[in-house]
């Protein structure tokens, strides 16, 4: 069970690394990135500001445009691409679990996540070298925003691959990951407006500010556990939707 | 080893599958034959354990194919139509995942690996990435697959597909070799290689089993039918005549053969043998005899009988 999925999850990310389009992603994220941290930079430079230049990267709107445009590009094949091919066959008649293969495809596509993230690590430690008097980093947030980029994360692949798990076309699955991720993103800005019940319950979506928040090293466990949860509720539905083969 | 009990399959609106009974013993290789439609491949993908059936029940080995799925996949080495593969990836590399996937311990896996890739010929573009193969090789590789666990039972839907006759004849040799030590069912269009590998026949149509022996009692059932061929020198019509006149003869088809010769083909019902009657009608109207013989039916006379209810069987012209 356990080999199994490890098995399934090392397939996943050689499917990843051995795609032109892999690559693509990780190039034109990170230039993305490159391009939003050197804007930053530049302009607070010289500046006094409340925020730290690593706790504003993770709050900038490069940040969530990667976030929303690249997750779907990430997830889109995952189901699609094996229901086209048909291969989707020969992996369910393998000993297999439904489950194993959707959490195998999940950790696949997180890890591909946190591969992409990885070198921007860099730039905390490039500010330092270069900047005049440098003041230590402080590890702590730096971590924290990670930390909450990651529990973003989790949502949003779990979205785009409950998207791929509906379509053997890959577009298709890119769209309705993107639609769904959107939703969830924009139904958190709802968290600003209206009466205090609406703006209390929106603010579970609110996953700008929940960046925001854990960029600035605030850690809410209840926002962890809602980012968990609502994971694995989803991940459960994908795996649903890929039983549900059995009973059209 | 497949022990199949009132089958039914229906997607939205077809019925593909209807009321399906079944036995397949453990050795045998077994052909899985029936017109395009006729619901071989989605049996073959309710036994497999891809989806459950509408209603019924399967059992591989004794398991339930519903309820015990995964220990009926670990036995089951299956091949589904249209071979799919992972075009990104190596041969070996492949099969070294499917081996992991299907439990085949670490320790084994390379000597496991290198006996299918020798089996199935291979050998020469083991390293060499799947989509670049050529569609035989690819096909190759998906035996190697579904062998690679060495399962009790194989599923090879449409193995053939697609493959130049030299590697029909090939993969052909390997599955008589590999029922030796595996139970078979294979779903093939190609008749000739069922009657020489199987030592039994399914036949589906539109759902339902409509014939399963073997492939000689099978070609038995028509040849007792007794369609006779007869080369005779005389004239036409009265030739007509007479032949139609004899007792147990159900319709003669006449044409020209060459050197004034008649080519007759006489049908008649099972079981019986009009050669002799042929021969002393001839004697009596002094016609000359060249040739008197019964037409072998082969599989394909069978097929074309049993599914699309032709009687009486015409043979093929011009053999
Ligand atoms: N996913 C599906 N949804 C709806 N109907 C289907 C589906 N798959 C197959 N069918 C129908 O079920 C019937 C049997 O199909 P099946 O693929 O089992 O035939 P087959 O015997 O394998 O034919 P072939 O020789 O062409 O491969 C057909 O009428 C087909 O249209
Ligand atoms: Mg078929």
């Amino acid at each position: 069970m356990c080999c199994n999925l490890f098995t399934l999850w090392r397939r996943e990310l050689a499917a990843y690394f051995l795609s032109p389009i892999a690559y693509l992603v990780l190039l034109s994220f990170l230039v993305l990135n490159a391009v939003s941290f050197l804007l930053m930079v530049n302009f607070m430079d010289g500046r006094t500001t409340d925020a730290s230049v690593m706790q504003s990267f993770f709050n900038t709107f490069f940040y969530w445009v990667a976030m929303l445009f690249v997750v779907p590009v990430i997830t889109m094949k995952l189901f699609a691409e094996e229901k086209r091919m048909g291969t989707l066959e020969t992996l369910m008649t393998a000993p297999v679990s439904d489950a194993s293969v959707v959490r195998s495809k999940f950790l696949g596509a997180i890890t591909f996540f946190a591969v992409m993230w990885l070198p921007t690590v860099a730039y905390a430690w490039i500010l330092n070298y270069f900047a005049k008097d440098a003041t230590p980093i402080d590890w702590g947030p730096v971590c924290a925003a990670y930390g909450g980029t990651l529990l973003v994360g989790l949502l949003y692949i779990s979205l785009g691959l409950m998207a791929s798990s509906f379509t053997h076309n890959q577009i298709v699955a890119a769209i309705v990951g993107f639609v769904l991720i959107a939703v969830i993103f924009f139904l958190g800005f709802l968290s600003r407006i209206g009466p205090p019940w609406v703006q209390a319950f929106f603010g579970y979506l609110a996953s700008v500010e929940h960046v925001s928040d854990f960029a600035r090293g605030q850690i809410d466990l209840r926002r962890v556990l809602f980012y968990i949860s609502a994971t694995a509720f989803i991940l459960f539905v994908t795996q649903k939707i890929v039983e549900s083969r059995k009973w059209r | 080893m497949i022990e199949v009990q009132d089958l039914t399959k229906r997607y939205a609106g077809v019925t593909a599958v209807d009321g399906v009974s079944f036995t397949v013993n453990r050795g045998e290789i077994c052909g899985f034959l029936g017109p395009n439609g006729a619901g071989k491949s989605t049996t073959m993908k309710i036994l497999s354990g891809f989806m459950p059936a509408t209603s019924g029940e399967a059992k591989v080995a004794g398991h339930d194919v519903f309820t015990e799925s995964e220990e009926v996949r670990k036995r089951i080495g299956y091949m589904p139509e249209n071979n799919p593969l992972y075009p990104d990836m190596r041969v070996t590399e492949y099969l070294g995942y499917r081996a992991a996937l299907k439990g085949v311990p670490r320790t084994k896996r390379k000597a496991r690996i290198d006996e299918v890739l020798q089996l199935c010929g291979l050998g020469d573009v083991s390293r060499r990435i799947i989509g670049q193969l050529s569609k035989g090789y690819k096909q190759r590789v998906g035996l190697a697959d579904s062998l690679v666990h060495d399962p009790d039972l194989l599923i090879l839907d449409e193995p053939t597909i697609g493959l130049d006759p030299n590697q029909i004849r090939q993969v052909r040799h390997l599955i008589k070799d590999l029922g030796k030590r595996h139970t078979i069912l294979i779903s093939t269009h190609i008749l000739p290689e069922v009657e020489m590998t199987c030592n039994r026949v399914i036949i589906i149509n539109k759902g339902k089993i409509v014939a399963s022996d073997t492939p000689e009692n099978l070609t038995k059932m028509l040849e007792g039918g007794g369609t006779v061929r007869a080369e005779i020198r005389g004239d036409r019509p009265s030739v007509e005549r007479a032949l139609r006149g004899l007792p147990g003869v159900k319709d003669v088809a006449i044409e020209p053969a060459n050197d004034d010769f008649l080519r007759a083909t006489i049908y008649a019902p099972p079981r019986s043998d009009v050669r002799v009657r042929v021969f002393e009608a001839a004697a009596a109207n002094r016609w000359t005899l060249r040739e008197l013989s019964r037409v072998r039916q082969t599989l394909e006379d069978v097929f074309a009988f049993i599914t699309m209810k032709e009687a009486p069987v015409k043979e093929e012209e011009g053999k």
